[in-house]
């Protein structure tokens, strides 16, 4: 067979040169043209890219089809299939022009091919392919053999073995999916190929992960013993202490993804201690290996089943990564993933929270990520502050409500992506619920107008979000933070957020004005405003909302205010108790007989409060004679038991406090 | 200390006790941003002296038996300012915490000299004295117990004078919301006792703020 010749290696035209000679009519010149360009963009992205820009790719794939259609030998298929996969290999555009160019077809068909070596080549093009998003999915039909996927698992080419391998890790993307792929008998020819090559392992490990991600039965069917021989999972674990690192990250997947998927039993603490040290050591690698191992990383310690027992392995992983911290500031993935694997760290465990803090430029650093140029960076770097700033300590102290954090957050909610508005208003919804007192540094740099911006997007998401954040920063306020938030935000925008389309938003919007109305007695005096406007949207909303998150933080509202003055309480006995309503008519009565206990507690604290006077005088005989008569005092006799001690304990409150009919006695 | 991911005000989160669940139920008075005021009696044989307290739960995890807050000492002589600690609590739930502390130089003879101060412990405390109280079930009991343990200044610095290095075992009345506190440190004067009353803030009645972590 012919070889390429040094010389033609060493001397290489440049691309508008070689890209005429393509389509020449002589046989050899084409031959000579076609092994050029193959020789030329092996491994190397900038002569693919000079390449597609001359438009070389349709050129190649004719020159493959008529090689195809001529019956010509079998080494101008060779260089054309082969440069076709280079093309591909690693480089998107390529697969996309490759693909444009009617190559796969093609490609497919050589895998009939009576030469050998032909048969490989497509094989390997077709693998490179199917490496990226843009190849074609494999329908997998349920019922339907998969004829074609057995003839490449079972097939001695090592090189078919592999493109088999290559379609299930690409195609393979439901759970459907998964169960047609097993029930076809294919999970057991794919563990067949763990003994194969190291490509063919390596490919087998992916498939496998594929297979069983979040299927219990491929797990069920794995490890139950089938004639006497079970699952390898012994040597999987031998995989992990492989020499080669890309065998030891995809072995340390497998196990993350049976891990996350499978019964807790499934991996004992000393598999999972190896897993863990082999991933922290993967992370050493400076390649892609380790910027991967960083997501597998991320992956495991997403499950946080063993947050507490393996809670010294944490802290020493957080200690690991921020050593290895990428100062470059060009590897955005392993920037991104350093970042999300530290934020998985932070999301439970407050020791590992503290062991960042030990670090004086800690905050500094992942600060500074927030206006990387990369957006998965940014996004990364707000997720990683946003689970730092779950600790009730840190934000108690005021850790994290610093100018530069502030003004880098609030610089992201004006970006057109929603995913990193999303990201950077959960971070701020954490900080500003800040004990210090500092919500009003936020608000001097623009924070507040954002979030109220951000309240009436179109996206629920963002919306939900918003008002979210603006329910924590209402979150003890002091008074003027609090008369800022409510005079910008408008009694009209609150209406309406009040009666958003959106449960979630409700609930949020509800929970802002019961913060509104708590401290101070003067705080009531907001929601009066206008005649009324934002109490009978609380009102109105308690009427018609049918989820009880929503019903709780209006009853809620209608408790805070029920603490009130004798004015407070009377307008609010006229919403729980109506003259109009009464038994079964009565939402208060319907919430006093929830299922749900958060709602019973939180109707019958208006009650306790209504029972209980502000002042001497008739105000609370009056209120307790209305609610009796409108059968509010019978319900709640019947609650002396409740099952939730907390009802329980408010209803013998009521019972009391209604007994003495308002005397001014009764204390909470 | 771990803090719970979704809505921390969570005063009551499950309809009820669920079966088998041998922990105090959720108590709406022991929330996010409820506050307390009362005093501390750090009387000695030389003076008689009690310093006013205010007291704000800012974190509460039942699953983890976690609470923290703020602590502020108001007439404190040798402060120019009142001092604020945080504290971090452990509430005795009989899963992730038992009546023994086993830290902080508590002995299982100090943890039951202590406890037995609260006259609600007394029906509890052969069993304590047998496994620390890890098979009661406490999930119709009106009070809570707790140990809080203060971990830092807020706005005063180590060298003010005080020390923050004894814990207070703690009884929770879910009733009315008072509290009593014994502060325990093998150096300081034994039994100071803590009285805390749920501050309502010129309201008649009890009003409540929540937050939610993301």
């Amino acid at each position: 067979m012919p070889t390429p010749s040094s010389a033609a290696t060493a001397t290489h035209r440049l691309p508008e040169d070689v890209l005429p000679l393509l389509s020449s009519l002589d046989a050899s010149e084409r031959l000579q043209a076609l092994r050029e360009v193959k020789n030329q963009i092996i491994g190397n992205r900038t002569k693919k890219l000079s390449f597609l820009k001359l438009g070389a790719v349709p050129p190649v794939v004719s020159a493959l089809a008529s090689a195809v259609e001529d019956g010509s030998d079998s080494y101008l298929i060779l260089q054309s299939a082969a440069a076709v996969g280079s093309f591909a290999c690693g480089f998107d555009a390529g697969v996309k022009a490759v693909l444009d160019a009617g190559a796969f077809p093609l490609l497919e068909g050589l895998l009939s091919h009576p030469d050998d070596k032909v048969v490989d080549a497509g094989a390997r093009s077709l693998k490179m392919i199917y490496q990226s998003k843009f190849a074609p999915k494999y329908e997998f039909v349920p019922g339907k053999p998969m004829d074609f996927l057995h003839s490449l698992l079972n097939n001695e080419n090592e090189n078919l073995n592999a493109l088999g391998l290559s379609i299930i890790v690409h195609s393979c993307k439901t759970n459907a999916d998964q169960k047609t792929i097993c029930g076809a008998g294919i999970l057991e020819k794919v563990i067949n190929h763990l003994d194969g090559s190291i490509n063919l392992r390596d490919s087998c490990l992916e498939s496998l992960a594929t297979l069983v991600k979040a299927n219990t039965d491929a797990i069920a069917q794995l490890v139950t013993p089938v004639s006497g021989s079970g699952f390898p999972l012994r040597s999987i674990e031998e995989l992990i202490k492989d020499k080669s690192p890309r065998t030891r990250l995809l072995a340390c997947s497998f196990l993350t993804v049976l891990r996350n998927s499978g019964p807790t039993h499934l991996l004992d603490e000393t598999l999972k201690t190896l897993l863990l040290d082999t991933l922290l050591h993967l992370v050493d690698d400076a390649g892609h290996v380790g910027d991967d191992a960083l997501f597998v990383l991320s992956e495991y310690i997403a499950n946080k089943e063993d947050m507490q027992s393996l809670e010294g392995y944490y802290r020493h992983a957080v200690i690991k990564l921020w050593d290895n911290f990428p100062d470059d500031p060009l590897s955005d993935r392993r920037l991104s993933g350093t970042l999300l694997a530290l934020a998985e760290l932070f999301s439970v465990l407050e020791s590992c929270r503290s062991e960042l803090f030990l670090y004086t430029k800690a905050l500094d650093r992942i600060t500074n990520a927030l206006t990387h140029y990369n957006p998965e960076v940014r996004v990364a770097a707000c997720i990683c502050l946003r689970n730092l700033s779950r600790s009730v300590q840190y934000v108690s102290a005021g850790r994290l409500m610093t100018e530069k954090i502030i003004k880098s957050l609030v610089a992201l909610l004006q970006d057109s992506s929603h995913s990193i508005q999303v990201a950077s208003l959960a971070t701020i919804s954490n900080i500003v619920v800040d004990f210090a007192m500092r919500k009003s540094l936020f608000m001097n740099f623009g924070g507040l107008k954002e979030l109220i911006e951000l309240s009436k997007s179109m996206e629920s998401n963002v919306r939900v979000n918003a008002v979210r954040a603006l329910r924590n920063l209402m979150f003890h306020a002091d008074k003027k933070c609090r008369e800022k938030i409510f005079s910008d935000l408008t009694k009209t925008l609150i209406e309406c957020l009040i009666q958003d389309a959106e449960p979630t938003v409700q609930e949020q919007a509800l929970a802002m004005v019961r913060n509104l109305v708590d401290g101070s007695v003067s705080n009531i005096d907001f929601v009066f405003e206008e005649d009324c406007i934002i109490l009978n949207a609380v009102c109105k909303q308690l009427h018609n909302a049918e989820v009880v998150e929503v019903q709780i933080q209006g009853m809620y509202v209608l408790s805070n205010i029920a603490s009130g003055n004798e004015l407070h309480k009377d307008v609010i006995l006229h919403h729980v108790a109506p003259e109009a309503a009464g038994g079964s008519d009565s939402i208060t009565i319907k919430f006093l007989q929830s299922a749900d206990s958060r709602l019973r507690t939180a109707t019958i604290w208006t009650i306790v409060n209504l029972t209980r006077p502000s002042t001497p005088g008739p105000g609370a005989h009056r209120r307790v004679e209305r609610l009796r008569s409108c059968g509010i005092i019978s319900q709640i006799k019947t609650m002396v038991n409740d099952p939730c001690l907390d009802v329980k304990l408010r209803a013998m409150k009521v019972i009391e406090q209604s007994s003495t009919e308002g005397d001014g006695s009764a204390t909470l | 200390m771990p803090v719970r991911v979704i809505d921390s005000t969570a005063p009551s989160q499950v309809s009820g006790a669920l079966p088998g669940d041998t922990r105090p139920p959720p108590c709406s008075l022991l929330s996010v941003g409820q506050a307390f005021t009362g005093t501390q009696n750090v009387s000695s044989l030389q003076k008689d002296e009690a310093w006013r307290v205010n007291v704000r739960i800012q974190g509460c995890d039942l699953d983890r038996g976690y609470l923290c807050g703020t602590m502020e000492a108001l007439n404190v002589p040798m402060a120019d300012t009142p001092v604020i600690t945080f504290w971090e609590g452990e509430i005795v739930d009989t899963k992730n915490f038992t009546f023994y502390t086993g830290k902080w130089e508590a002995a299982p003879e100090d943890d039951i000299r202590h406890w037995s101060r609260f006259t609600s412990f007394s029906q509890f405390k052969s069993q304590v004295e047998i496994d620390g109280g890890k098979s009661l079930d406490l999930s119709s009991n009106p009070y809570i117990y707790m140990r809080w343990k203060e971990q830092y200044f807020v706005n005063v610095g180590y060298d003010c004078g005080l020390t923050i290095a004894g814990f207070y075992y703690v009884c929770f009345s879910c009733s009315d919301g008072s509290i009593n506190g014994f502060y325990y440190d093998p150096n300081s004067t034994p039994f100071q006792k803590l009285e805390l009353k749920t501050m309502n803030e010129g309201r008649f009645g009890f009003s409540s703020s929540s937050y939610e972590f993301q």
